[in-house]
């Protein structure tokens, strides 16, 4: 089966690295023609994801002159471009309800909630994604593919050390500059503990963090992922308070080296966290209990060994990469044998997508000028000088 | 406690022999009225045996081992062998084209318990099975356990199965899916000294509330829509479960001592 995974670009993403491997094992492990095809005519900022070597990367161009049995989307912005492909079958990898990325008043986030409208089958790696597929199109085919985890450099240690005394050691993992990874909330939390402990940010852009102040004993990276494995072997909780995920690797990856977390209760969370079982999840907006709960696994070894246990134990049962790209290739060969999905109903879904958003803009348009009626009349008054000056001005006008 | 065994014998303990010859008892019913039944994985028989009770049809029984083959086909009536590797495309084509030379008229069903945990690669044989249900006609029974649950290294097992993988697969099976979830139970028995207590007849079970399964149990094809809640208790023969575990920790001993201490090299 001839299978194109299409990218808008190789850049250091988690999810294009899940790409990347699922289309180097589908090739090695499976049989497939697995390629990875590029939506935009110029490739940016290419990163050496593992295992790039050994599969194909090929321009839109290159693609569109051939025939293929599944074209694939990966983003929802690589959407033209599976329709761009002579494809048999068509398909959408989700990684998360994309349209979060963007706030209100984004184009782009009108755009990018549409394409779930598209009757396209879909493979997702998390089940809140799935449950909300689904609701979005009932009887649609949605099939789930969890991310594996690559137990030859996060494989799981034997047993978590049992860590009786010494400052709690902290995991912070995501650019600062990123909002929806909440790593400065993360920081502050940590900084408002009240138990000995050490922090250590890993994001990409180090000397940025470090220049914008980030509240960590180190900044590191970017590392890689036997790098990020053996950092973990140091630590006892992974902190993570992202707002937006579509399944969070690094507490999972994490757990495998005998480490727990603490998390925002982020989508996708439930996927492998239970709360005081194998990790904690704390609430939103809550530094000082955030704080309270890193203090509590301080002071508590007890209750850190504990959960620490069992998620090794949660590791141990998670898939490996192997296995999620065994179930990606059942996933793929089942939507090559179905029949192409029912447009029907589609084009109605996508206008009434289209209408909201077109509502939803006639709203923020409405306020803007609304605001600028207003502004404007400031600006009138503004444009007579101070209005000391004008008082001034009228009662010389009123003296005389 | 959680145990690695599952080549089933006749002397495992009771709560893995009663779960597993539940399983084929849920088949029986539809086992009994086919005219071909298949039972991949079917080990040395010994489960298989409750359902193949009043079968007249024809049976494939499929394993790698030999020697359990061999078992199987001595206590399945009508029964005939074949030795495949279910974790390759080949021996995924070997059953295909034994299912499918010739089969004879009525009705068709595949038995595949607990066999997907002990493959490597388990994507041939659940597209086969879809394959036999949706073009051939085939109602597929297939179990895989929780082993996700207590987070098992069943040395046995190289794919781990749990509630997760179990929704991943449920996803790739053809529709309509019938999915049971096989919950553990535990019981007592009080019984008059020197009578025998046979049949003795067990009250209702409430199972209410969200029961964590020991295996999950999907079916389908043509008469998947039959099966329905089932249940089955034994007693416990503690007289052999004790001689088990203290032959267990017995060997482990003399094992951990000769690894300690090998010896002198042989010759």
């Amino acid at each position: 089966m001839k299978v194109a995974f299409v990218l808008n670009n190789l850049g250091l993403y988690g999810g294009v690295g899940i790409v990347v491997e699922h289309a180097r094992r589908l090739r090695a492990d499976h049989g497939m023609d697995a390629q990875l095809v590029l939506a935009p005519r110029e490739r940016r900022a290419d990163w050496t994801h593992a295992g790039l070597v050994d599969v194909p990367v090929r321009t839109l161009d290159e693609a569109r002159g051939e025939r293929w049995d599944l074209a694939v989307a990966t983003w929802w912005e690589t959407l033209p471009a599976i329709y761009e492909l002579d494809a048999a079958r068509r398909a959408y990898f989700v990684q998360s309800m994309e349209e979060r990325f963007y706030g209100p008043g984004e184009p782009e986030r009108a755009a990018a909630a549409l394409t779930h409208d598209l009757p396209l089958a879909f493979i997702t790696e998390a089940r809140w994604i799935a449950e909300q597929l689904r609701a979005l199109q009932p009887g649609a085919t949605v099939l789930y593919v969890r991310n594996g985890i690559d137990k030859a450099v996060f494989g799981p240690v034997p047993s978590p050390p049992v860590a009786l005394d010494g400052p709690l050691r902290i995991v912070v993992e995501g650019s600062p500059d990123v909002p929806l990874k909440g790593v400065p909330d993360a920081l502050a939390a940590a900084a408002a503990m009240r138990e000995p402990h050490t922090v250590t940010l890993v994001c990409a852009d180090r000397e940025a963090a470090t220049a914008a102040g980030a509240r960590a004993d180190r900044v590191v990276g970017p590392l890689t992922p036997a790098q990020m494995a053996d950092l973990y072997d140091d630590c006892d909780v992974v902190l993570k308070l992202s707002r937006v995920e579509g399944m969070s690797a690094p507490p999972l990856e994490g757990f495998h080296r005998g480490a727990t977390c603490v998390v925002s209760p982020v989508t996708g969370h439930e996927e492998y966290v239970v709360d005081g079982f194998n990790g904690v999840v704390v609430g939103w907006d809550d530094e000082h209990g955030c704080a309270r709960a890193l203090d509590l696994l301080a002071r508590d070894r007890g209750h850190l060994h504990f959960l620490r246990v069992n998620a090794l134990a949660t590791a141990r049962a998670w898939p490996s990469t192997g296995r999620s790209a065994e179930t990606m290739a059942l996933a793929l060969a089942r939507i090559a044998r179905l029949p192409s999905p029912d447009p029907t109903g589609s084009g109605a879904r996508v206008l009434a997508a289209a209408r909201a958003a077109m509502e939803e803009h006639a709203v923020q348009r409405r306020d803007h000028q609304r605001l600028q009626t207003r502004m404007d009349r400031v600006e009138r008054i503004m444009s007579r000088g101070p209005l000391r000056a004008a008082r001034k001005l009228a009662s010389r006008v009123r003296r005389s | 406690m959680q145990t690695w065994e599952t080549r089933l014998v006749r002397e495992p303990p009771p709560r893995l022999r009663v779960e597993h010859e539940l399983r084929y008892e849920l088949a029986a019913p539809l086992v009994r009225r086919a005219a071909l039944w298949a039972d991949l994985g079917c080990g040395s028989g010994v489960a298989a045996e409750h359902a193949s009770a009043g079968f007249e049809g024809r049976a494939v029984l499929v394993d790698s081992a030999p020697d359990a083959l061999e078992h199987a086909g001595r206590l399945v009536a009508h029964a005939t062998t074949l030795q495949a590797d279910l974790a390759t495309p080949e021996g995924v084509e070997q059953v295909r084209t034994t299912l499918l030379a010739d089969p004879p008229p009525g009705e068709r069903v595949v038995t595949c318990f607990e066999t997907l945990a002990h493959l490597e690669r388990f994507a041939p044989l659940v597209e086969l099975l879809g394959v036999l249900a949706q073009d051939e006609r085939f109602t597929v029974l297939l179990s895989v356990p929780n082993d996700a649950f207590w987070a098992l290294e069943n040395p046995l097992h190289p794919t781990v199965w749990g509630e997760g993988s179990f929704e991943e697969l449920r996803g790739l099976l053809p529709e309509p899916l019938v999915v049971l979830r096989q919950v553990p139970l535990a019981g007592s028995a009080v019984v008059v000294e020197g009578q025998v207590a046979g049949g003795l007849t067990l009250p209702g079970v409430d199972l209410g509330g969200e029961l964590v399964p020991s295996h999950f149990i999907a079916a389908f094809g043509p008469s998947a829509h039959e099966l329905g809640p089932r249940a089955r208790a034994a007693g416990v023969d503690a007289d052999a479960e004790r001689r088990r575990e203290r032959q267990r920790e017995s060997d482990l001993a003399v094992l951990e001592a000769r690894l300690a201490d090998p010896g002198p090299p042989p010759g």
